[in-house]
């Protein structure tokens, strides 16, 4: 199924002919460009002065004008808060990578009675919603003095990337033949380096599909940094714009300098990784 | 699961305990604690917490304010989920007939799922602001300046105006998924139905619309619960206002928990948003097993 999602053309469910496949294709542009419009605009903004943005709203910028970035750099600590979105996301990344496909390898390949519940128990929590035990969670970072940490943050990403890793780990691990890793342990592997040396590497667009998608909801998460990081310093990203907006009504300027450097990387990988993403959405929803 | 039955021995715990730690100290054990809490009147504070039996669930069915919320947790859920699948599925129909551009096409509608709910929240309040939008200055240019409104100030339209967000930002997601299962319909089954002679509208209808009800209902499954979850747009386009108009049962939960302190009213709020997701999960799963469709 997920194989025709990027086959261009080949696949014509109904044959149109030439006029209205014109029309189809303006109403389509103008789809496109009414769902751009608002990326646009920001992009236009976070170069324009703040006079300029409310004068003439929808103006190109007339020059290449960066104040907004300078400003935002030195009234605020944002490259705090960039350092801090990054190290979450790619920390809680490389744990995510490495221990769900484990514990999904566990599960699927060393099956038996007790995986089979834990892997029930594990699905259970995909419908457990963060708002729901956020209070309870909070108090228990505190007890563990991970309270204002990175470190705090990190591990409930990470857990909480646990239920849907594993359902796509393990339904992704069925279609590896066992073959490979039987001759693996027969030339002497323990089990771990048969995970590790071959399992491992032949999951890999499982893995980049579990890479973009985690990656965007955690470098895009709002509550939990907000609430957990030490307050008086900067946070992350878009906590950081979320403060501005109550803190420069005036300033808006600053505010889409900030926005853009939020949309910026997300936009960059998905135009780089954009198949991955594609395939992840597809198999999750086909799975869950 | 493969058929050969292990035993779970110590290679095996090695594998999946990380995994499970983690999941059970910061899923689960919160979790639990919260049908305990939801039980008591924590601040989320002190440490002596007071044993008040029902006494939140009891507030929560009578008080006017989450009556309110919940309300508006409808209409917007109603409004969100509806929306974005009707846009998802011509959306979808659209990029896969088209001629020229599709990936073009494909990526411009998810562009939007890739933005943080605070951002988008940030560039659509100001998008709608009276005096200085983009949304008011567009109808002024078209003439049509008499219909100019504060839209987020209106206490009739500010929730709407937030539900129209989220369905800009969601529905490139589910349009994927539609996607996905329209180019997975066999162009035998098209085929044939020409040759018998169905018109275009007959083959839509007969054909795409029973093999696409699959990703049909987990779409609309998986957009009520997230329209259930939404919080980042409120909390920087209205926090809950003007009045209440706009809050939600989640913010609610939010709003009495850390602005008023009651993180054990709060979180019996969030048991009731708990068991609204499970029924609607259990209904997606018998709904799909019962038609047997396939994805």
């Amino acid at each position: 199924m997920n194989k025709t999602v990027l086959s261009d053309g080949e696949h014509k469910l109904h044959k149109i002919s030439k006029v209205p496949m014109i029309l189809l294709l303006i109403v389509t542009a103008v789809a496109a460009v009414i769902f751009l419009f608002p990326v646009f605009f920001a992009l236009i903004s976070a170069f324009k002065s703040n006079g300029d943005i409310l004068k003439s709203p929808m103006a190109l910028p007339t020059s290449v004008y960066t104040q907004n970035f300078k400003d935002l750099f030195s009234q605020s600590d944002f490259l705090g808060a960039i350092k801090n979105s990054l190290i979450l996301t790619v920390v809680s990344e490389i744990l995510i990578v490495c221990i769900v496909p484990m514990a999904a390898y566990g599960i699927e390949r060393r099956a038996s009675k007790v995986t089979s519940v834990i892997y029930t128990y594990f699905l259970a929590g995909m419908m457990i919603p963060f708002h729901l035990y956020m209070f309870p969670l909070f108090k228990e970072l505190k007890m563990f003095g991970l309270y204002g940490t990175l470190t705090g943050p990190i591990l409930c990403y990470v857990s909480g990337a646990v239920a849907f890793g594993s359902l796509m780990y393990c339904s992704f691990l069925k279609g590896i033949p066992l073959e490979i890793e039987e001759a693996a342990r027969i030339d002497g592997c323990n089990p771990f380096q048969v995970f590790f040396k071959v399992t491992f590497p032949l999951l890999a667009p499982c893995t980049a599909s579990m890479v973009v998608l985690n990656g965007l909801g955690i470098w895009n998460d709002f509550l939990m940094p907000y609430l957990v990081l030490p307050s008086g310093q900067a946070k992350t990203i878009t906590a950081e714009v979320y403060s501005f907006v109550g803190q420069y009504t005036a300033r808006w300027d600053i505010v889409f300098a900030g926005t853009v450097i939020s949309i910026v990387p997300a936009l960059v990988i998905f135009i780089c990784l954009q198949k991955y993403f594609v395939k992840g959405i597809t198999a999750g929803a086909a799975k869950g | 699961m493969s058929q050969r039955k292990k035993r779970f021995d110590w290679v095996t715990f090695g594998f999946i305990a990380p995994s499970f730690l983690l999941f059970t100290l910061f899923i689960i054990v919160p979790t639990v604690s919260s049908v305990y809490y939801s039980f008591t009147s924590w601040d989320g504070i002190s440490p002596n917490v007071n044993f008040i039996g029902l006494k939140n669930y009891i507030e929560i069915f009578t008080s006017a304010r989450f009556g309110n919320a919940l309300r508006n947790t409808i209409i917007l859920t109603v409004f969100i989920s509806v929306l974005e699948n009707a846009f998802a599925l011509v959306l979808a129909l659209a990029v896969d007939n088209v001629k020229w551009g599709k990936n073009f096409f494909r990526s411009a509608f998810y562009i939007p799922v890739l933005i943080s709910g605070i951002v988008s929240g940030f560039i659509w309040k100001i998008m709608y602001n009276y005096n200085f939008g983009a949304l008011n200055s567009l109808l002024k240019g078209i003439g049509l300046g008499d219909f100019c409104k504060d839209w987020l100030g209106t206490p009739a339209y500010a929730l709407i105006m937030v539900g129209v967000v989220l369905v800009w930002k969601g529905a490139g997601y589910y349009m994927i998924i539609y996607l996905a299962s329209l180019q997975s319909i066999s162009t035998d089954i098209i085929e044939a139905a020409k040759i018998d002679g169905a018109s275009s509208w007959q083959r839509f209808k007969s054909i795409t619309v029973p093999l696409i009800s699959g990703a049909f209902t987990i779409n609309f499954t998986l957009s009520l619960i997230n329209g259930l979850k939404v919080f980042d747009q409120i909390s920087v386009m209205t926090d809950g206002g003007p009045g209440f108009t706009t809050e939600t049962v989640v913010y609610l939960l939010y709003k009495v928990g850390f602005g008023e302190g009651r993180q054990g009213f709060g979180t019996a709020v969030g048991m009731v948003l708990l068991f609204v997701i499970l029924i609607l999960n259990t209904a997606q799963q018998k709904f799909l097993r019962s038609r047997e469709v396939q994805m």
